[in-house]
């Protein structure tokens, strides 16, 4: 039900650090957002402290804070923004693969970026109800609806886009940026309406979903995978494992069959994942025996 | 002739229609459109359970201790007010679940995910609602009490299982005793695929134990001393069998539970050892016709 410590995932931001001192920006963010908070309080104490009959006071106060939360919140999204308006001025945020490296400036401000956005994202995170993430991730521009439900799985802020009602599982992680190597490759993730993404599962950057798609546990995707319209899939990297049914209207006694066929089905599984990772290893070890027989004859 | 051809036609295709609609693969639970007007329901639950802190709070700011006193038992008194919070907040979100399940009692079955499904509904409401509270002692220093919450809310379980550390859902699962969870585990006792919500209960029985990362889907039935290996998956409705260890996407077994065995032995041995074993016999008074019911515990037949 709740998300807990082995699997939290939010803040939804890569704390990648390349420079201590976009720490200070982050303080000042916290000092600045907070300040609202602080006059309300003062506000609050003026309208109703009265040392004789503190009833209103007290009955109106647990209220009151949950009031000054969600205020802080807005705050926090909004002087948040302001600054990344402002960094976009000197550096605009652009897709493509780029060094990881601190004397890289798409690197050294996509670190910027994310440090900035964790104290909304964080704020947001710790309040039990998701209507705070998504309006979070909306104010710092992911194309999201309300009806998504994003709040289980670790989702990036960035270049990002949902459709209506997709399901994020838990513990699933949607990304649009990751570090491999030596690289740090940026692109844009696409999800289409009517996504259902299982637990546990992993997107890499630069996917698209299509529509009245369903990703089995435990799958994932290569960066830039293409997903069809439609399909189950399953595995990883994902594959096709058959067509999505569940969105037509169906008689519900036809859902409550039993898996019959374990074997088979256990068999579909083992081509999807082990047996091409064998073929794959066999084939490798082929080329490497090849490689040596031929430098000996040679 | 040909009318029976067609029908023959019709078959087979109705048959491979069926093939499809076997859910033999695990989406999950995550809440489906979470909508604005439940938010009605925490406010409510924030601010009775905040009345009690605020009146305690009170109490505390005009009591005539010395200033001094005050401050030092504080941070204990802060401890035990967030406890309170929690507590209350553990009444008052059960107190609209019991009105709740009084307007519609929760079900297993296969439900629609349209607005106009009673079932779905009052599913997400439910949810929300356990949701607050189980967060609230989640992120809490002493998060064991979790437990307290679980059994509040309708899952049967004692305080010998752990699962502290897993993802869980808070209705329809039954645990034994020891029952082991491991981190970053997934229990779903419901699951959304594509337009259709799927409710099945959970059971496990005593000893059963669940490595970490592992997703359980709904209807799963796990026996006495059996293992699931870590990152496994089972699939809908799936009977694990006493003392065997399972593993795999979906999963399937490995070999028995040796393990399980030697907890036996050992419990059998300090048994036997430290007291002398006393073997006696009883006549039961009952029927004769009813005596080849009584098990025999030598392994002979009944005289």
């Amino acid at each position: 039900m709740s998300i807990p410590n082995s699997m939290r995932v939010g803040p939804f931001c890569a704390s990648v650090l390349v420079k201590k001192k976009y720490l200070i920006l982050y303080i000042f963010l916290i000092w600045i957002s907070l300040l609202p908070a602080i006059l309300e309080i003062w506000w609050y104490w003026q309208m109703l402290w009265v040392e004789e009959r503190p009833l209103h006071f007290y009955v109106f106060l647990p209220l009151f804070l949950l009031v000054i939360y969600v205020s802080t919140v807005f705050s926090a999204i909004i002087f948040t923004k302001l600054l990344l308006l402002i960094i976009s001025i000197f550096h605009k945020p652009r897709e493509g693969t780029f060094l990881r490296d601190a004397a890289d400036k798409d690197y050294r401000y996509w670190s910027l970026r994310n440090t900035i956005k964790k104290w909304p994202t964080w704020l947001a995170h710790k309040f039990p109800f998701p209507f705070l993430d998504n309006i979070c991730f909306k104010l710092l521009g992911v194309k999201t609806k309300f009806s998504n439900s994003l709040f289980e799985g670790w989702v990036d802020t960035e270049f990002m886009e949902f459709g209506k009602n997709v399901v994020i599982g838990q513990g699933a992680i949607v990304q649009s940026s990751v570090i491999i190597g030596n690289f740090l490759i940026i692109r844009k993730t696409v999800i289409e309406e009517n996504v259902r993404v299982g637990a546990h599962v992993i997107i890499m950057p630069g996917t698209h979903i299509g529509k009245n798609c369903i990703l089995n546990t435990w799958s994932s995707t290569m960066v830039g995978q293409e997903l069809k319209e439609g399909w189950i899939y399953n595995g990883s990297p994902a594959k096709e494992f058959k067509k999505n049914r569940f969105f037509e209207d169906i008689p519900i006694e036809k859902l409550t069959k039993t898996i019959g066929d374990m074997d088979g089905l256990l068999k579909k599984y083992d081509e999807q994942r082990v047996a091409r990772v064998l073929k794959e290893r066999k084939s490798l070890k082929r080329k490497d025996k090849e490689e040596k027989t031929k430098k000996e004859n040679g | 002739m040909n009318e029976k051809i067609e029908n023959e036609k019709k078959d087979i295709e109705n048959e491979e229609d069926d093939s499809e609609f076997i859910i033999d693969f695990t989406t999950s639970s995550a809440i489906n459109r979470v909508s604005l007007k439940f938010l009605v329901v925490y406010i409510p639950i924030f601010w009775f359970s905040g009345i009690v802190i605020a009146t305690l709070w009170y109490g505390y700011t005009v009591s005539p201790w010395p200033w001094i006193i005050k401050l030092s038992f504080l941070p204990l008194l802060l401890f035990f007010f967030t406890l309170l919070f929690i507590l209350s907040c553990f009444f008052f979100s059960k107190l609209l679940l019991i009105f709740i399940n009084l307007i519609h009692l929760p079900k297993e079955g296969i439900f629609r995910t349209e607005k106009g499904d009673t079932d779905f509904e009052f599913w997400r409401l439910r949810t929300e609602i356990k949701k607050i509270t189980l967060w609230l002692i989640r992120n809490w220093p002493l998060p064991w009490i979790d437990v307290i919450a679980f059994r509040w809310f309708g899952i049967n379980m004692d305080f010998s299982s752990h699962l502290n550390d897993a993802w869980c859902d808070a209705e329809f699962i039954s645990f034994g005793k020891n029952v082991t969870v491991g981190q970053g585990a997934v229990i779903m006792s419901s699951m959304v695929v594509g337009n259709y919500l799927i409710i099945k209960k959970i059971t496990f029985d005593d000893y059963a134990l669940v490595g970490g990362q592992s997703t359980i889907a709904p209807g799963t039935h796990f026996g006495k001393d059996t293992v699931l290996g870590a990152v496994s998956v089972t699939t809908l409705n799936q009977k694990l069998e006493d003392g065997w260890i399972y593993s795999g996407i979906p999963a399937r077994k490995l070999k028995p539970n040796k393990y399980a065995e030697m907890r036996r032995d050992i419990i059998q041995k300090v048994d036997v050892d430290e007291r002398a074993k006393i073997e006696t016999e009883h006549e039961v008074n009952i029927d004769d016709d009813k005596k080849h019911l009584i098990k025999n515990n030598n392994g002979g037949d009944n005289k």
